[in-house]
């Protein structure tokens, strides 16, 4: 318990962070939004902290939590430590409904690009500089996102054929250097073609 | 033609009993396993169960080689397109089996994004009951199918399907008639007319001649 | 399609769509190749064939309606996910649970994972062409079936802890089914180290491919026997000990390479740690109760229910409203088959949860796979991803 107090202190002196009083059970600091990427870089690259992994991102949506002020959604992400066993620090962002965007963390934990993804599709919480922000878990033609509390749950929404994905394979070529001159027929499909044999 | 295949005889009725003991006894199933009754069902595969007693012997991965379908787990939005798909790309005949209860009916997730049910998107033969299934309920669902596919009737397929592509022959010829008939009378009265031009050519010609 | 390669030459490339309807990705992964020749160029894959809506389904219930609904979560290892959720929720109560229970919990978890293990394993001999290894395989995890048939009534989802307990104690005769299933388990890993230690075949097709480092490892969120398998020393089950795992002699099993071999050795190896668990938790096994004796929190038991009145209210009261669960968020993660499995638990005060979050382990390890992938053959793709273990209930939740 010593090094989540410790964290906790250093935290909100350094990074204006505060402790989330609902969490009585392990060490939680809420951040706010503009100094998330710097606080998040210090407890990776810190020699006391080393927190190296990011186990989690979780959205939250207090739209109907009792006595609950403040913005409506959060992010809660995990953190652990595998160099020192058992260090582990949760922060939390508060996102507010008019304004729903979070900076990233693809480029310090290369698991933040699905979680966020999932984020977004579960929450419609947009992360700024994702380098391919889509859903994860939900279809391409869906509307809405499912999880927040105002989607009915029995909501059901039919899909008519599967995700194309051949633009982020070129995005993915393009990455590493190819160069796409000249695409292949079945490449740019036309519509009516594409859907033909597939359910409507 | 129509009337003897429709009619059972000696003849069908064996024919008939010959191909469904070929059928029933030779099931290759599909595994459409996408979530826990999959697991089951490669318990039902191995040792203990053994699918191969009733003449599953291979478990095919590809539709084109496969008899039964057996979608065994939940099938969300995102897969039904595929499942659908699948389905399409099997060879007649073929059956469809529905393993466990999120299969037959969505199970307890009654939720966003999930199919209640697979007979919203294909035709299903056999439901098991049980999340998931265990490996006796499923083989008491492969003994349902043999029971249902021994009731079929090859021959009255046959004849059905025959039927259809008689009748567009049928039609097909007819069409085919009408047209050589329009063709021939076409030729006949240019030919006619041609015969005409000639004679009178002819005659035009021995005037001139006479002249 | 015909692309400029970084040296500017031109290169035909064929894109190629690789599952979900493939034998090796069950359904539930697809990756959208661009291949030059056989080798894998760039890939892009695809989830959320399987998701069936988790934690929008567990909002609705009680907190004891949550536990079937975890059993589907890794459904290899059924039991260890109930535990860990149960372990989540009775941390925030502030419980302690009974001697007697955790053991048992320990049995059962590791038998778990032995069953998890050896249906990885077997997954992946079976996608690489080998039937022998599938059946030598199951027929232990068979054997562990019908303990659980005994035990809980159910073969695969058997939704046995409970909040403060377990559905109801071992079964007479428990103890020797164990241990028979302990040297029948040894039995068949020795049959399955004989046909994997020196089988030229599967050798050459999974030493050495896709192969990844400890930094990477932990930067795409790695736990479990994968991100040993790269050699890092990390176990819940040693850094933050629950139920006592420190005192049981046992070690923590580490890989050198970090490719497709080591993940499967470093799975065999765990099964033979395990192995040594169970043999001295049932030396612990003594009697006593396996329920913590509080009506608010555990349910009573059938026999106090219907001869006193507290106890039929307290039934009543637990069964319809759900037990409070104080309110507060937290974050509980547990050591899994698969890795670690965690649960952000945001509680209200009421007998429903507010929200669930599932840190699954497997979708860390997916969301590496395309990036694994590049610069193998089509063929390697598939001795790697059998591998990572993927678990679809766990996977898209």
């Amino acid at each position: 318990m010593d090094f989540s107090e410790k964290i906790v202190s250093v935290l909100e002196e350094k990074f204006g962070g505060k402790r989330e009083p609902l969490a009585k059970w392990d060490a939680c600091v809420v951040i706010p939004k503009e100094y998330l990427h710097n606080a998040v870089e210090f407890l990776k690259n810190d020699s006391s902290t080393q927190l190296d992994m990011l186990l989690d991102e979780a959205g939250i949506d207090y739209l109907t939590y009792p006595n609950h002020e403040g913005p409506r959604f959060a992010v809660s992400y995990s953190f652990k430590s595998t160099k020192v066993a058992g260090r582990r620090v949760r922060l939390k962002v508060l996102v507010s409904e008019a304004d729903l965007k979070v900076p990233t963390l693809t480029d310090l934990y290369k698991s933040a690009d699905w979680l966020e993804r999932e984020v977004f599709d579960q929450f419609g919480i947009v992360f700024e500089g994702h380098p391919d922000l889509r859903r994860l878990l939900n279809h391409v033609e869906f509307v809405g996102n499912p999880l927040r509390k105002d989607y009915p749950a029995q909501k059901r929404q039919w899909l008519s054929t599967s995700d194309y994905l051949m633009p982020e394979l070129e995005k993915r070529l393009e990455s590493k250097g190819y160069k796409v001159i000249e695409r292949s027929e079945e490449i740019n499909p036309v519509d009516e073609e594409y859907l033909e044999g597939s359910r409507k | 033609m129509k009337n003897e295949a429709e009619k059972p005889n000696f003849i069908t009725s064996s024919l008939d009993f010959l191909v469904n003991w070929g059928r029933t006894n030779s099931l290759w199933p599909f595994p459409y396993g996408t979530a826990c009754c999959a697991i089951e069902f490669m318990s039902t595969e191995v040792g203990r169960y053994d699918l191969s007693r009733i003449g599953s012997e291979y478990v095919r991965f590809t539709p084109r080689q496969s008899d039964v379908l057996l979608v065994s787990g939940t099938i969300t939005y995102k897969q039904a397109p595929i499942l659908q798909r699948m389905y399409e790309q099997m060879a007649e005949p073929k059956w469809v089996i529905a393993m466990g209860a999120c299969a037959s009916s969505g199970g307890f997730y009654d939720c966003y994004c999930t199919v209640p049910g697979i007979d919203h998107i294909i035709p299903v033969d056999v439901y098991i009951g049980g999340c998931p299934s265990r490996p006796e309920a499923f083989f008491d669902a492969m003994f349902d199918l043999q029971n249902k596919i021994k009731d079929e009737s090859y021959m009255k397929q046959r004849a059905e399907r025959v039927k259809d592509q008689l009748e567009m022959i049928r039609a097909k010829t007819a069409e085919c008639k009408a047209e050589a008939k329009a063709l021939a009378a076409e030729k006949a009265a240019g030919a006619k007319e041609f015969l005409v031009e000639k004679e009178q050519k002819l005659i035009k010609k021995a005037q001139f001649w006479k002249e | 399609m015909i692309v400029l390669d970084p040296n500017g030459e031109k290169l035909s490339l064929m894109s190629l769509n690789v599952g979900p309807t493939h034998p090796a990705t069950h359904h539930c992964v697809r990756l959208l190749t661009a291949l030059d020749g056989e080798t894998i160029v760039a890939g892009v894959s695809e989830i959320g064939f399987m998701h069936r809506g988790f934690e929008k389904m567990v909002e609705r219930g009680t907190w004891q309606q949550v536990i079937p609904y975890t059993d589907r979560l890794n459904y290899c290892s059924a039991m260890m996910n109930n535990i860990a959720f149960c372990r989540a929720v009775e941390n925030m109560f502030g419980i302690e649970i009974p001697e007697r229970n955790k053991v048992l919990r320990v049995i059962v978890n590791e038998l778990s994972r032995i069953n998890d293990h050896f249906i990885c394993v077997a997954a992946a001999f079976q996608d690489l062409g080998g039937t022998t290894p599938f059946m030598y395989a199951f027929n232990p995890r068979e054997e562990i079936m019908l303990i659980w048939e005994k035990l809980t009534g159910a073969r695969l989802t058997n939704s046995f802890a409970r909040i403060g307990g377990l559905y109801r104690d071992s079964y007479s005769g428990f103890e020797g089914d164990v241990l028979a299933a302990c040297n029948s388990v040894e039995k068949a890993l020795k049959d399955l180290h004989a046909c994997l230690d020196r089988n030229r075949i599967f050798l050459d097709r999974t030493v050495g491919v896709a192969k990844i480092s400890k930094e990477d490892a932990i930067s795409y969120g790695w736990t479990g026997p994968v991100l040993r398998a790269t050699g890092v020393e990390s176990d819940l089950r040693k850094d933050e000990p629950y139920y006592d795992y420190e005192t049981y002699d046992w070690d923590v099993v580490v890989g050198t390479q970090g490719d497709a071999n080591d993940r499967l050795q470093v799975r065999l190896a765990e099964i033979e740690e395990s192995v040594k668990i169970v043999r001295q938790a049932l030396k612990r096994l003594a009697p006593g109760p396996v329920d913590i004796i509080d009506p608010r929190i555990r349910v009573p038991s059938h026999k106090m229910a219907y001869q006193d009145m507290e106890g039929l209210i307290g039934r009543f009261k637990s069964v319809y409203e759900g037990i409070r669960v104080p309110e507060g968020e937290y974050y509980c993660g547990s050591e899994c088959a698969n890795g670690e499995l965690g649960f952000t638990i945001i509680a209200d005060g009421s007998g429903h949860p507010y929200r669930i979050k599932v840190r699954s382990p497997s979708l860390a390890h997916v969301s590496a796979f395309n990036y694994l992938v590049e610069g193998l053959t089509l063929a390697d793709s598939m001795a790697t991803l059998p591998g990572l273990n993927m678990i679809a209930g766990e996977l898209d939740r």
